[in-house]
């Protein structure tokens, strides 16, 4: 007992030692999630190529937190409300609002003013980020974005008679027709997450998030119900989340479903050939979500300038390039996305041919616990037939606008 | 039944001495951070608007009644407890006492019976999300292989199955935790009552009856007792399998409370959470009085 | 003896009271936990097959070679295992002591304090993060195994001062007595009488306090950092936002349960009657 004691003790004391022992150089702890272990060695690699390269005694200790399914951003939360936390961490759009009601981040402005690599990023994106930190000043460094379309079996369409839809009515068409011999033609994702596809729908018939209750929004919802309740999705449509929607389509069970390019790898290895991509056409509206990951420094870092640094290889130096690479994002550096690698790529292609369309939930401090919870369980009770498409739109409005 | 010699009547430092330990260190670490919970439970205590926090009495207590989705997370609570902790303590119990018979492997046998509890939450949940999947699921094949199904089911898709199949995964969590707690009760018991019921001609039942259960009576009543609020409190299971849903249907009071506490709405999670603590203390004090009773106090 | 008996007498009530039930419960208890395994060697083509595969065609031994090597499985497990086994050291002494307190003495506030441990673990963790955190923090042991340990002993001390206290309640009383009158004083009593008998009970009550600690996740990824991380968030690093690494998820899974398996084997053997030895000799 005494001995177990005594070495925890020892242990305590080797590690705050071994804490203060960082005290003379400059120390840069990053909070990140990887989607796998080969990211999260990448991440590692990366940070080990700054520490060396930036010649300015800056070392970045990197720190894996997991997704948790979101539970990352509240991890994060609960160290930084706790006095506690990173100097820079990974980040989702949809933390900004609660981190920035209680001053935990630090706003980017005076290093951006002076900063070679602003012009790099495109205006509308940083008008995206000082939107979502209340519109006068920006929070959050741009890392890397991927625009959401429609993956398809060539061979599925072929065998049906049809060709890559380019109207919305072509595409609802298409989920009927391809729905047989225990194929189905739409891999819907109703649970958590599913809003991201779900919004092409909206847009489609022409609503907006504005005013979810809309006729046309409200149309919307209908169609997205329709495809369920005629059996066009797999009967487990309202459970799905990501994981289940992309085994559903390499498995061979839906002929269509909605992700963005992080995933093409696998699907090229499943499929080969048999694999192409169109972007969510649209009817009186288009519109399909931009997925993002960003990164932020907290006001109580101690070293703001060595942290920018940071923030700069990843939005525009090298960590810029070898990330995207390694995952399949979309850069947000021009001169990156300009590479060989990423303008080659014909998922890539589809995925700039939809960036116009791209665009984000309205993040508002209610959006967090709209996603995580009303959307999913809101929208299944409609899928389930136990509220109609109006009732669902009705309580979406007002639980998002609250 | 006079147990307790009398001398100890008198006041005596011992008693205090020996709980202390154990009274500081809860005491230290937890008696803040509930107390901060109590107090954010009267405030409108929404990290998401921290500049208008502000006192508001009881109003968060009062939404709890207006809130439609309280008293069906409640009732769901129930239901989860009931048959939950129900089917564990029934199975569990009879494994304990089919693993203290002797018979040839009971070692290999009950360490690989603990398998269920050793398995981390997070896996737990992803594996019966796998076994129950609607489209590649075994128990789906299975079912069908024995001639009981016809098409796939989409356990977890669907209303009427979601909170079953999630309760279905806490019982096998759960079964060896009552396995594991009742047969060291079991050790307890002296052989002398048994064989005085062998000679007396008693069956199984019978000893099961009027030996075993009132010799543990103490022990299921507290073990029983433990895992009730335990379940009641669980997060990961359901959470990992289903987040709530479909449509609210697997959404207990705990998840309900980890849903708002995790959008920050900290002030009526905590009226949620100090109004399920009462539930639960409600709950024990007829059982906490029979026993404080027993043992004639 | 009494046990060989019987099998002479009634082989088949044998069969259909013992093996029966036994067959079904473990088949239900272990089938998942077989499936875990097939899981984690079937190649990802079987995985999502149509028709349900029950033991691979082609099995393979990839992700376990990957778990230990470049994603260092190790390192967590003992991390784990250290904060547990010094949590339930701790947490069992200190909760023997509060439960012999509870059960052979009677005095003023016995019962408040026993309700305000038992008041303690029905409210939900999720509400006191924020200040745990803090004051991990101020007691300078954050990002150490010691803030582990410290919320683990915290958060299982009521449960096993109640299951220990439900123990020596159902616990004869006569025994400490006989020893007390003969001139014992209550310490060795205590330590003579009482702890041998109670050795399967406190073996329990350790399983439950490990297993809280092996397994716990929310405090684990608040308080550790990437030198001291525990298996459940390892394992957890493995879902990601777009989808979850079967394989090495599966294998881990396999992997974490066999150490503590084996550790409980030589353990159970301690689970018999204590009480009849006693009872036999006295």
């Amino acid at each position: 007992m005494k001995k177990i004691l005594g070495a925890l003790v020892a242990l305590v004391m080797m590690l705050s030692m071994a804490s203060f022992a960082y005290a003379q150089d400059v120390t840069i702890t990053y909070w990140f999630w990887a989607d796998n272990d080969a990211y999260a060695a990448t991440m590692q690699e990366m940070i080990a190529d700054f520490n060396a390269t930036n010649g300015k005694g800056i070392t970045v200790v990197g720190e894996q937190i997991p997704w948790d399914g979101g539970g990352y951003s509240n991890t994060v939360f609960t160290a930084a409300m706790g006095g506690g936390g990173p100097d820079v961490a990974s980040w989702k759009l949809t933390a900004t609002p609660s981190f920035v009601a209680n001053d935990l981040l630090a706003p980017l402005d005076d290093y951006l003013k002076d900063w070679e690599g602003y012009n790099e990023i495109e205006s509308t994106l940083w008008d995206v980020m000082r939107q979502v930190g209340g519109g006068e000043k920006v929070y959050v460094m741009p890392w890397n974005t991927q625009v959401l379309y429609v993956y398809y079996r060539p061979s599925m369409f072929a065998a049906a008679g049809l060709s890559a839809p380019t109207t919305y009515a072509e595409f609802l068409d298409a989920c009927a027709k391809l729905t047989k011999d225990g194929v189905y033609g739409f891999g819907m994702r109703g649970a958590k997450g599913g809003q991201e596809p779900w919004g092409s729908f909206i847009y489609a018939r022409g609503g907006n998030f504005t005013d979810l209750t809309s006729p046309q929004a409200v149309q919307g919802m209908q169609d997205f119900i329709d495809l369920f309740q005629k059996g066009y999705t797999p009967s487990t449509a309202p459970s799905d989340g990501f994981s289940q929607i992309i085994d559903n389509f390499k498995s061979g069970l839906t002929a269509m479903t909605v992700h963005h390019i992080g995933s093409y790898a696998g699907m090229v290895e499943a499929f080969g050939e048999d694999v192409g991509a169109f972007v969510f056409p649209g009817d009186v509206g288009q519109w399909t979500s931009m997925g993002d990951t960003e990164n932020v420094m907290f006001a109580s870092c101690a070293n703001k300038e060595a942290a920018f640094e940071w923030l700069a290889y990843l939005a525009t130096g090298k960590g810029q390039e070898t990330w995207c690479k390694v995952t399949g994002n979309v850069p947000v550096a021009a001169s990156i996305k300009a590479l060989d690698e990423f303008q080659s790529n014909p998922f890539m292609k589809v995925s700039i041919e939809g960036a116009p369309f791209a665009g984000i939930l309205p993040v508002l401090d209610t959006t967090t616990e709209w996603i995580n919870s009303v959307w999913p369980n809101t929208v299944q009770q409609a899928l389930l037939g136990e509220i109609t498409a109006q009732e669902c739109m009705e309580t979406l409005q007002a639980e998002l606008y609250k | 039944m006079e147990v307790i010699p009398k001398r100890n009547r008198r006041t005596n430092i011992w008693p205090y001495l020996l709980v202390l330990p154990a009274l500081l260190v809860v005491v230290a670490v937890v008696f803040i951070p509930i107390l901060n919970a109590i107090l954010m439970s009267l405030q409108n205590y929404d990290l998401r608007r921290p500049k208008q926090i502000g006192f508001v009495g009881l109003q968060n207590y009062i939404q709890l009644f207006s809130d439609k989705q309280f008293p069906a997370s409640l009732y769901r609570t129930v239901l989860w407890v009931v048959f939950g902790v129900g089917f564990q303590f029934v199975f569990g119990f009879a494994l304990a006492l089919l693993l203290n018979q002797g018979f040839r492997g009971r070692g290999l046998v009950r360490s690989v019976s603990l398998i269920p509890w050793v398995t981390p939450g997070v896996l737990i949940a992803l594996m019966w999300r796998w076994l129950l999947d609607g489209n590649y699921g075994v128990v789906n094949d299975l079912l069908q292989r024995a001639g009981l199904t016809g098409d796939n089911i989409a356990f977890l898709a669907s209303r009427s199955t979601a909170l079953p199949s999630v309760i279905l995964t806490i019982v096998w969590q759960g079964i060896p935790f009552f396995a594991l707690m009742l047969l060291a009760g079991l050790q307890g018991i002296s052989q002398d009552l048994y064989e005085a019921a062998d000679i007396d001609g008693a069956r199984s039942m019978q000893k099961l009856r009027y030996i075993t259960i009132p010799s543990l009576k103490n022990t299921i009543f507290v073990t029983t007792m433990l895992r009730v609020i335990w379940v009641a409190n669980s997060v990961d299971v359901i959470f990992n399998m289903t987040e709530g849903g479909p449509a609210y249907a697997t959404q207990t009071l705990s998840i309900y409370i980890y849903l708002k506490a995790s959008t920050l709405n900290m002030g009526y999670a905590s009226a949620m959470a100090i109004f399920l603590t009462i539930i639960l203390l409600a709950f024990s004090i007829p059982y906490l009085r029979s026993m404080f009773r027993d043992q004639g106090v | 003896m009494q046990i060989n008996a019987k099998r002479g007498k009634h082989p088949f009530k044998r069969f259909f009271l013992l093996f029966v039930p036994l067959a079904v419960i473990l088949i239900f208890l272990l089938f998942p936990y077989y499936w875990t395994l097939v899981t984690s060697i079937k190649p990802s083509q079987e995985l999502y097959s149509n028709q349900v595969i029950y033991w691979p065609v082609h099995p393979t031994l990839t992700a376990y070679g990957q778990l230990f090597g470049q994603f260092n499985f190790l390192k967590p497990m003992w991390n784990s295992f250290v904060v547990a086994m010094i949590t339930t050291v701790l947490s069992l002494t200190v909760s023997m002591l509060a439960a012999y307190s509870f059960s052979r003495f009677r005095y003023k506030g016995r019962k408040f304090l026993m309700v305000l441990f038992l008041t303690n673990n029905m409210f939900p963790t999720v509400l006191l993060l924020i200040p745990l955190f803090t004051i991990m923090r101020q007691m300078n042991i954050l990002y150490t195994p010691a803030s582990l340990v410290l919320s683990y002993t915290t958060f299982t001390i009521p449960f096993s001062v109640w299951l220990l206290n439900g123990y020596l309640n159902d616990l004869p009383m006569s025994l400490e007595e006989a020893a007390m009158v003969d001139g014992a004083n209550r310490a060795q009593a205590f330590i003579c009488i009482i702890l041998p008998v109670l050795i399967p009970c406190l073996l329990a009550t350790g399983v439950y306090i490990f297993m809280q600690s092996w397994n716990e996740y929310t405090f684990a990824v608040l308080f550790t950092n990437e030198r001291n991380r525990t298996v459940p968030v390892a394992l957890k690093s493995l879902i990601g936002q777009f989808g979850v690494q079967w394989e090495l998820l599966t294998a881990g899974g396999i992997i974490t349960v066999i150490p503590v398996c084996f550790m409980f084997f030589f353990a159970q053997k301690k689970l018999v009657a204590g009480l009849t030895s006693g009872a036999v000799k006295g």
